[in-house]
């Protein structure tokens, strides 16, 4: 039998008898070589409570060279493109070694999110939040795992009830927005340039009103 | 210290020798007018000429084992050990000697190499590894061992179980089984073009020394051991500033260019080589060989893949990035048919020629200014100089900005038409030699008294290809005399290009071919002529800091603001 065949197939029923980890990897279509890989969010940070899907590609030359993931869940972390959901992690790139496995890749990933590494982003301005106010992400970060992962609402964030609030989203302050959105600037630019600038923490003491009028003329 | 001789040397010398002489053997002749083109003939070499010296592979694989000899014998490692330090540091000898010395163990740990304790005879060499079990002795040399009969194996990469499955490993011994080796090398060195390639553990950073790589390909995956070695000579090349590796696609020759190897020399010069081969290597053969297969020149100091003389890299390579930005606004000049300006009936370029003649007037234009031919003749008549006037006049923005477009398309025009002449005299020369093939069979003539049509093509295209350079050189030359002198230089070797394409456009006959010849012959010498003093010129202006630029070229000074273009 072709060696990627085995493998994958070993890792799969593999992956089927432990129940322990949380950690799934099923078909998505006819294909061995393109599944869906599923965990849960670690414990004691942000990503509690949500369940984190992941498209998982498996190359022609696998397991010589990387597996190709990137998350179908919008997550909101430094290394994590919020749009495109594509990863940034050594062991996908050129630290990958033929040894390690869907399984261990995707704990590596569950690792990722308790760990973030804001110097090799992934998303400049997740990692410009994160940098500049903890709190504030963290805040951002489980309202995304609400919205977007599934997770109950039983940490208190989440303003307004029901649908998906753009503020909450983009990790701003309602007041922030309020004020510009006042001068006759649409709600969705005031909320694009204020996420740009970073608007938030103390950066908002640092970035002039003026300055960000004239980003909103632009 | 590198200048230290070891008898190990001469060894190597007498085979280079040996080989060298091989090579030439190679060579396949069919370039007959070869004495033209040496191109490394030192004492009659012409200012716009650069020095420069052609390296098959072997030779470049030779200088590689020479340098990999002498820092064995300084460090008095083994000769694999040697290799992969020096391929750690970038071939930086004396850099490698002076970090070895200082602390060879976290040289060689960086370098992912595990070496035998130096020499000490009571000691049981034992061996620096990052894996918990000490390993016997460096494995490469040997074949890759069996497992063991009594310990059921199981390789952690493809799970194959199989009783007997032959595995192997670095000094780190971690081991798997052959076919993944092999799999995980190929694809290293053929997907990613690696060839510092560490163990398969993960985190493990053991390099595979290149004869383990030899060992794993060798039965199943021979092919891709020449592979290899070509990213080992490549590195070596890439990281040698006088070295440079051949652009053409399947090419491996290595050209050596020591004048051309600081960016301040590429100041002065435009170090136009050539690594002597011709062609798709593999593909000479074939029936449009002659035509087609051109020689491999290429420019050492900048990617431009031809040759750029007369304009330096810096002033060539803003011109390209300007051609790319204007792309859209400078399209419709490279369309195929324009209108007779007389009648405006359609007229498609189907030649190298300038020379239109309209088929339902009879009107006489030139294809680039669309003015009379008549005029093109007088050496008043300036087709390749731009008149400036319409932008010192210009007096608002906006008719600025529109002559600042006219004065580019002005040169781009010309630069896009020499390229389209090339090429069409080239196909148009395909017909050309069918036909003189056919004659050769059907007259008297012989062979070598049909060849001057292809030295006249050939010599049009090279002239072209200057002429190309000329306008970008011009148009960021500042005004003033110097810069009408090259333009005169300029319009003289245009008109005697012109005058040789017309010629290449008449109909051949065989009664009429020994009247043609002599005249094709005398027009190729004399445009040969006139290309050489626009390149003397450019080249030794270069070297007497005579050019002047309208903006801002790199290295030098910044042009006085009355020059500026605007
Ligand atoms: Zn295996
Ligand atoms: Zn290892
Ligand atoms: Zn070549
Ligand atoms: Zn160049
Ligand atoms: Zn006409
Ligand atoms: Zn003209």
């Amino acid at each position: 039998m072709d060696a990627r065949l085995r493998r994958v197939n070993k890792e799969i029923s593999d992956c089927k008898a432990d129940t322990s980890s949380g950690i799934q990897i099923e078909l998505i279509d006819d294909s061995p070589f393109h599944l869906l890989g599923t965990f849960p969010g670690p414990e004691g940070t942000a990503y509690e409570g949500g369940t984190f899907k992941v498209d998982i590609n498996i190359p022609d030359s696998y397991p010589f060279t990387p597996v190709k993931m990137k998350f179908i869940t919008k997550v909101y972390h430094p290394n994590v493109s919020s749009a495109s959901g594509a990863i940034c992690l050594d062991i996908l790139k050129d630290a990958w070694s033929p040894v390690l496995t869907l399984k261990s890749t995707l704990i590596s990933l569950q690792s990722l999110l308790c760990s973030p590494e804001p110097n090799d982003p992934q998303d400049a301005e997740v990692a410009k939040h994160y940098v500049t106010s903890k709190t504030g992400f963290e805040e951002t970060a489980r309202y995304w795992t609400k919205v977007y992962a599934g997770a109950k609402d039983n940490i208190g964030v989440g303003k307004t009830a029901g649908g998906e609030d753009q503020i909450a989203i983009a990790g701003l302050e309602k007041a922030h927005v309020d004020q510009f959105e006042a001068l006759g600037f649409p709600r969705e630019q005031v909320i694009d340039v204020l996420r740009r600038l970073n608007y938030r923490g103390k950066n908002v003491s640092q970035i002039s009103e003026d300055r960000i009028v004239e980003e909103l003329l632009k | 210290m590198s200048d230290v001789e070891y008898s190990d040397d001469d060894y190597y010398d007498d085979e280079d020798m040996y080989d060298g002489t091989q090579d030439d053997a190679d060579d396949d002749g069919m370039d007959m007018d070869n004495e033209d083109f040496q191109i490394d003939a030192g004492p009659k070499r012409k200012p716009y000429e650069t020095e420069h010296e052609s390296l098959s592979q072997a030779e470049v694989e030779r200088l590689m084992r020479r340098e990999i000899e002498q820092t064995r014998n300084i460090l008095g490692t083994d000769e694999s050990v040697a290799g992969l330090l020096l391929r750690h540091m970038s071939w930086n000898k004396e850099r490698l000697i002076e970090q070895y010395m200082d602390n060879p163990s976290k040289l060689t740990d960086a370098a992912g190499i595990t070496i035998p304790e130096p020499p000490s005879p009571a000691s049981a060499a034992p061996v620096r590894s990052r894996s918990s079990r000490p390993s016997s002795k460096p494995l490469p040399h040997k074949r890759p061992s069996p497992s063991k009969k009594d310990e059921p194996f199981v390789c952690p990469i493809c799970f194959d179980d199989a009783p007997g499955l032959e595995t192997s490993g670095l000094d780190c011994n971690h081991q798997y089984c052959i076919g993944c080796w092999t799999a995980y090398l190929s694809s290293k060195i053929r997907d990613e073009g690696e060839h510092f390639i560490r163990c398969m553990a993960e985190g493990c950073s053991i390099v595979a020394p290149d004869c383990f790589v030899h060992a794993s390909l060798l039965r199943d995956e021979p092919e891709t051991w020449p592979r290899f070695k070509e990213l080992l000579a490549r590195h070596y090349v890439s990281c040698n500033p006088s070295l440079k590796f051949c652009p053409h696609p399947g090419c491996t020759n290595t050209v050596s260019c020591p004048g051309a190897s600081s960016k301040s020399s590429l100041l002065s010069i435009v170090p136009t080589v050539s690594c002597g081969a011709r062609g798709i290597p593999g593909q000479e053969k074939g029936p449009d060989s002659i035509t087609v297969a051109r020689e491999h020149k290429f420019c050492f100091g900048c990617p431009i893949d031809s040759d750029h003389r007369p304009v330096i890299c810096n002033v060539a390579k803003m011109w390209m990035k300007k051609c790319a930005d204007d792309s859209e606004t400078a399209n419709w000049i490279k369309s195929n048919t324009k209108e007779c300006p007389k009648c405006n009936s359609t007229i498609e370029k189907n030649g190298g020629c300038n020379h239109m003649t309209c088929k339902k007037c009879k009107n006489e234009f030139c294809w680039v200014c669309m003015g009379p031919w008549s005029d093109h003749g007088t050496s008043w008549y300036s087709c390749n100089r731009y008149e400036e006037k319409a932008g010192i006049e210009a007096r608002d923005a906006q008719s600025r900005s529109r002559a600042s477009l006219e004065r580019y398309l002005h040169y781009y025009n010309r630069w896009a038409n020499h390229e389209q002449s090339a090429k069409l005299s080239l196909e148009l020369y395909k017909k050309t030699e069918k036909k003189m093939e056919e004659m050769q069979i059907t007259s008297s003539l012989t062979w070598i008294e049909v060849q001057f049509m292809k030295k006249a093509v050939e010599e049009a295209d090279k002239c072209r290809e200057t002429l190309k350079w000329t306008y970008a050189m011009a148009y960021y030359l500042c005004r003033g005399n110097h810069k009408e002198l090259f333009e005169d230089n300029q319009r003289d070797l245009e008109h005697a290009v012109e005058e040789l394409s017309e010629l290449l456009e008449q109909p051949i006959e065989s009664d009429t071919i020994p009247t043609l010849r002599q005249k094709v012959t005398d027009k190729t010498v004399y445009v040969s002529k006139r290309n050489e003093i626009v390149l003397d010129d450019t080249a030794n202006g270069f070297l007497e800091g005579r050019w002047k630029w309208n903006v801002h070229v790199d290295g030098f000074d910044d042009p006085d603001p009355a020059d500026l273009a605007f």
